[in-house]
C-alpha cells in the first residue's frame, strides 16, 4: 500500500480475557488498516498473558480468519472458549 | 415458504426455576397438534477442582452476538425438524450448583423430531453461542469453564 490511514475501533473483552485486560472494553488506535491476524499480534504485545489463552476474534459479531482485513466502523470482540449449557 | 420466526428473548437472570418449566409445559395444553415434547435441562454440577468443589457458575455473554446465534439455531432447527414450537432459555449471572442454567423445550407432532431437535439444539448452543462461565470454586477461587 502507498499510504496508511489511521483507524480506531472498539474492542470488547470477555471472560478470562476481560480479567487479563482488567477492563471490559477499550478503544483501539492503529496506525493503518489491520488484518485480524495483525490485530491479534498487537493484542498479544499489549497483553502478553493472553499468549497462552485460546480465543477467537469476532468483527461486528462474525468470527473471522486471521487474513481478513478489518473494515471500520468495527466492534471487535475477543471470545474465549464458549461455556454455555 | 418458510415461516419467519421472530427473535425471542433467551437470557434470564439467575437460575431457571422448576416452576417456570412447569408453567411452560402447562401453557402448551391448548396446542393439541402436539404429540411429543422433549425437554433438556442443564444443571450446574459440583465438579471437584484444585481449589475445592464448584459452588456455582457465573455466566456472562456477548449478548448481541449470542442472541443472533440463538436465533440462527432456532431457524436451522425449524428447517431441519418437524417442530410445532421451540423455546430456549439460558441463564446469565450466578447459578448455584444443583440449579438449572439451560432449558430447551421443543414440541412436535411426533417423538422422533422432538428427541432429535433437542439434542441438535443443545449441541449447537454449546459449540456456537458466545457464553462464558466462571466456575466458582471453594472459598473465593474460580476457574473458567470450557465446553468440550
Amino acid at each position: 500500500m502507498d499510504y496508511q490511514i489511521a483507524m480506531s475501533f472498539q474492542v470488547k473483552y470477555f471472560g478470562m480475557l476481560a480479567e487479563i485486560a482488567g477492563l471490559p472494553d477499550e478503544v483501539w488506535n492503529a496506525a493503518g488498516q489491520l488484518t485480524v491476524g495483525q490485530f491479534r499480534a498487537q493484542i498479544l504485545d499489549k497483553y502478553p498473558a493472553m499468549r497462552d489463552k485460546k480465543f477467537k476474534i469476532a468483527v461486528n459479531q462474525k468470527i473471522l480468519d486471521d487474513f481478513v482485513l478489518i473494515e471500520t466502523p468495527a466492534e471487535i470482540a475477543l471470545l474465549p472458549p464458549f461455556a454455555g449449557g | 415458504m418458510e415461516k419467519a420466526h421472530k427473535p425471542k428473548k433467551v437470557f434470564v437472570h439467575g437460575p431457571i426455576s422448576p416452576d417456570f418449566v412447569a408453567k411452560s409445559i402447562a401453557s402448551h395444553q391448548s396446542k393439541t397438534g402436539i404429540g411429543a415434547h422433549a425437554i433438556f435441562l442443564g444443571q450446574i454440577r459440583a465438579d471437584q477442582k484444585e481449589g475445592g468443589a464448584v459452588t456455582g457458575i457465573d455466566y456472562t455473554a456477548y449478548e448481541e452476538m449470542a442472541e443472533q446465534a440463538f436465533h440462527d439455531i432456532r431457524e436451522a432447527a425449524f428447517a431441519k425438524f418437524e417442530l410445532t414450537c421451540m423455546h430456549i432459555y439460558h441463564s446469565l449471572g450466578l447459578v448455584p450448583t444443583g440449579e438449572i442454567s439451560l432449558f430447551v423445550f421443543v414440541s412436535s407432532p411426533h417423538r422422533r423430531a422432538a428427541f432429535e431437535a433437542s439434542e441438535y439444539i443443545v449441541e449447537e448452543i454449546k459449540a456456537n453461542v458466545p457464553i462464558f462461565g466462571k466456575e466458582l470454586v471453594g472459598e473465593g477461587g474460580h476457574v473458567w469453564k470450557e465446553n468440550s
